[in-house]
């Protein structure tokens, strides 16, 4: 087993340095850099655009500008942003807090509705309820998240109206005032609660798609247990309904839906996506997409570098979780 | 208006032995106005810095203005220049010379008086190429820099290599010396005042300090209690405590902001957003008022030929006058109006933009749509025939085709050249319409120059002096034509743009700009098309604002944030 985990750790070196090398490639090869915005700017000189491709260092060869910035990231740095002049971790960090808040709420709500749905889906095959739910896991993975989130701000708009008071909050993720002090001033736990409720219609939004996947995943996976000899077998020996669903189906049907925590830790610093841009939620996706809008390279290698990283380790973490509750796997 | 003026004077003669600080007047001199408050406004992304030597775009330079102070600006109500720190300025020596009189009681926030140190400090570094500032071409006239020395502590003298109209607004950021001085010394003057500085060591000059900047989130100023102005009645200014940016990247989400009354002020972008404002004011849900159509952005459209084109044929053709010509005429700028803007806009003829009152002029040649008189001048430069296919030839049977690009995304250009490109077809003339990545447009004008035409945009501004980069022979955006050969117009547009930029007498100035909007229109280097509507819209809790008959696109909704006030 350590000598597994071992190896598998060396691998991730050189898999880390493709990945990057690669992202770095794309971007260059991708037309333009961060100045080109600037150039058809009647109000800049020529020698003004030439001085700060130099200042950035865009001028130089791909391969020096890629050195340079993995000679960085030996010491932990991970370059300047060229559009916010600052150390690009600077930039992110609070990026990445903000948008966990929101992935760590949908994961939560993701699993503590697919599960129990996905069981009863399972077991009540082509039921009505099973159809009903079949019908919206698939409309929840039709609609796509921006538009969801576009119908969800609109529906925070009407319930303002009819109501005549806030009852869910018009994008954002954090009031300014609460109850009459600046945020930042009044206690902790109201502050957490304002932010509990703005993230209310994110993490609905963002939650759907995923527990739509999973309803399914689990579904089938309860399906295919049922099938087994053992619960057959089970059955046969006359044990009760219920223990032979909760205790030997529910416990090895679950086996892949624990393997795939692993890859949450992507995730949690991938974002929660669009429905971040439409709601406001200062999370990485709007960062993202301004970054790679304006070619601010080094923050779009920033992020890439860690999500790699992340996406490494939460593979082996899920191999290493699947190998200690799967029995049938062994690694010797 | 003219009362206004008058007060101003009186007021400025009153008091002139004494420190002077600077009178706001608001747009209604009756209005009572109410003091304390937040404005609120939505901002599309987060400010990049608080440094004005580093600001790139606006939602930095937004933020920035509202607490770095500036010699002189625009006076909202005349567009004329207007001292802002500096309390009065005297232009000598034919314009070779101008005397910024600073106002003695102006401080920082940090009680630090502003003085001529300060001014000739910050000319300083924005003129450093090191620094490469934004303002950075505001201190060098053609190659040669402004010279900027001190007279005393209130009293500021810049000599220009040679008179240059716009000098006095340019609206460049002051920043306090004793802060930046340290760190310019030690080369790391563009690393002070990064986003991650804590506000309250920003040092404020403007009517704002900042309070608050959370990433992603919002920006808080809260009003400056030394700022140096006043209002007409001698209170302080600005009225407002606090002026708030919510960060909001979607339009849409912005849009529902403003309907849901978290934002003072908005501009409505298409015809759609005026819609649903309209509705839902009609409807009695939202305490607000619009202005559909009050005036066109600075932002323009045109179409133009690449006259560097490595096809001698193709060349030749778009350096013909008729064949330029013939295309206006295929703009059928009704419908473009109608179907890309929604039926809010107004045509384009001539490059200076329609708000630039001063400048503007309609008195120019019209092209106006007309498909046959198009297929007549295109019949005079030799295509009189079509094909089996139904496409126009010249005598040697060469198709008349040519492909246009525009920016992929931007729904307005894709559409104008839509229907542009239909229109030409339906004489016989080929147009290949291709959107494509914008950067891949920018490195096709000014790099690889491998296009036919292209529809794009400038930002425009109200100082036609500032556009000197498009106009003149070696400009780096004359980007129909990169020579070495120019047309004999070519060369009287640089005659004139040179001369607008140094005349200094506001009449002439207009004269030479009627006669140069006169040449473009004539001539077609650019073929423009349609201007977007400006479509203001505010909550009705706000004072101190225009009302419709002044709203415009370039001073927008309120003269002075100084003298806006929350009405309720």
């Amino acid at each position: 087993m350590a000598a597994y985990l071992v190896r598998r750790l060396l691998q991730l070196i050189p898999t880390f340095f493709g990945a990057t090398f690669l992202a770095f490639l794309v971007i260059q090869l991708a037309p333009g850099d961060f100045v080109t915005r600037l150039e058809l700017d009647p109000s800049y000189e020529r020698e003004q655009i030439a001085q700060l491709r130099a200042q950035f260092g865009l001028d130089q060869p791909f391969t020096v500008q890629y050195a340079k910035w993995l000679s960085g990231l030996m010491k932990g740095y991970l370059g300047v942003s060229l559009s916010y002049q600052t150390d690009v971790w600077t930039v992110l960090k609070p990026r990445i807090l903000n948008s966990m808040v929101l992935v760590v709420l949908s994961v939560i709500l993701i699993y503590a509705v697919s599960i129990p749905v996905g069981i009863y889906s399972a077991l009540r095959q082509y039921s009505l309820g099973d159809r009903v739910l079949t019908f919206l896991a698939f409309f929840g993975l039709a609609v796509p998240n921006f538009f969801f989130a576009l119908l969800m701000l609109y529906f925070a708009l009407w319930l303002q109206d009819v109501s005549g008071s806030q009852i869910l909050p018009i994008g954002g993720m954090r009031s300014q005032m609460i109850g009459g002090v600046d945020f930042f001033e009044a206690p902790k736990w109201r502050q957490w609660l304002d932010i509990l409720w703005h993230a209310i219609p994110p993490v609905i939004v963002a939650a759907t798609a995923g527990m739509a996947g999973l309803v399914r995943v689990m579904r089938g996976q309860m399906l295919e247990t049922l099938s087994q000899d053992y619960v057959r077998t089970a059955r046969a020996k006359g044990l009760s309904e219920r223990v032979v669903i909760y205790k030997h189906t529910l416990r090895n049907a679950i086996i892949p839906l624990v393997a795939q925590i692993g890859f949450l830790l992507p995730d949690l610093i991938g974002g929660a996506g669009l429905v971040e841009v439409v709601m406001a939620w200062p999370g990485l996706t709007p960062m993202l997409l301004e970054a790679l809008f304006s070619i601010d390279q080094y923050v779009i290698m920033g992020l890439i570098a860690i999500s790699s990283i992340l996406l490494m380790l939460g593979n082996l973490l899920s191999d290493l979780l699947l190998a200690w509750v799967d029995p049938r796997i062994r690694y010797s | 208006m003219k009362k206004t003026v008058l007060l101003l004077a009186a007021l400025a003669l009153g008091g002139a032995a004494l420190a002077q600080p600077k009178v706001f007047q608001g747009p209604d001199p009756d209005a009572t106005p109410k003091m304390g408050g937040d404005f609120r406004v939505n901002s599309i992304s987060d400010p990049k810095t608080f440094n004005p030597f580093v600001a790139k775009e606006t939602s930095s330079t937004n933020v920035i203005d509202l607490f770095l102070p500036s010699l002189t600006g625009y006076n909202p109500y005349t567009i004329e220049p207007d001292g802002m720190l500096a309390e009065s300025f005297e232009v000598k020596n034919n314009g070779l010379t101008i005397v910024f009189r600073l106002r003695k009681d102006a401080k920082w926030s940090d009680g630090t008086p502003i003085t001529a140190d300060d001014v000739i400090f910050s000319a300083q570094v924005h003129a450093d190429e090191e620094v490469n500032s934004n303002s950075r071409s505001s201190f060098f006239i053609d190659g040669s820099p402004v010279i900027w020395t001190k007279i005393d502590d209130y009293t500021v003298q810049a000599d220009f290599p040679k008179p240059f109209a716009p000098a006095l607004l340019q609206g460049w950021s002051i920043v306090p010396k004793h802060i930046f001085e340290p760190a310019y010394k030690e080369g790391r003057v563009t690393e002070l005042w990064d986003v991650g500085t804590d506000p309250s060591e920003i040092v404020s000059g403007g009517p704002f300090m900042l309070e608050q900047f959370v990433p992603g989130e919002r920006i808080v100023l809260k009003r400056n209690p030394n700022y140096w102005g006043v209002d007409p009645e001698g209170r302080a200014v600005p009225y407002l405590d606090r002026y708030i940016f919510t960060v909001v990247p979607d339009l849409n989400a912005s849009l529902a902001k403003f309907l849901a009354g978290e934002t003072d002020i908005y501009t409505a972008s298409d015809a759609d957003q005026v819609a649903q404002i309209i509705e839902r004011i009609d409807s009695g849900r939202l305490d607000a008022e619009i202005f559909p159509n009050a005036d066109v952005n600075f932002g323009t459209n045109f179409i133009f030929f690449n006259w560097n084109n490595e096809d001698p044929w193709k060349a030749q053709l778009f350096r013909n006058k008729k064949f330029r010509q013939a295309m206006a005429h295929l703009m059928d700028k009704e419908s473009m109006i109608e179907l890309a803007l929604g039926g809010l806009g107004q045509p384009q003829w001539s490059p200076i933009s329609i708000p630039a009152k001063q400048f503007f002029t309609d008195d120019v040649p019209k092209f106006e749509f007309n498909p046959e008189r198009a297929a007549e001048l295109l019949a005079e430069i030799g295509f009189r025939t079509k094909n089996e296919d139904g496409w126009l030839v010249d005598a040697s049977g060469r198709v008349l085709e040519f492909t246009l690009f525009t920016n992929q995304g931007n729904n307005v250009r894709e559409k104008i050249a839509q229907i542009f490109a239909e229109d030409a077809r339906a004489i016989g003339v080929k147009v290949n319409f291709t959107p494509i990545d914008f950067n891949e447009l920018v490195r096709k004008i000014l790099n690889t120059r491998d296009f036919d035409a292209i529809l794009v945009g400038l930002t425009d501004g109200i100082e036609p002096a500032f556009s000197r980069n498009v106009w003149e022979l070696d400009g780096a955006l004359h980007m129909w034509n990169y020579g070495p050969e120019f047309e004999s117009f070519e060369i009287l547009i640089d005659k004139l743009m040179k001369q607008g930029a140094t005349t200094l007498d506001q009449e002439k100035r207009r004269e030479i700009y009627v006669q140069f909007q006169k040449v473009v229109a004539e001539n077609l280097p650019l073929i423009y098309t349609v201007a977007g509507a400006y479509n203001p819209a505010r909550l009705k809790r706000l004072g101190g604002v225009f009302g419709e008959e002044d709203l415009n696109s370039f001073v927008g909704q309120f003269p002075y944030i100084e003298t806006v006030f929350i009405d309720q």
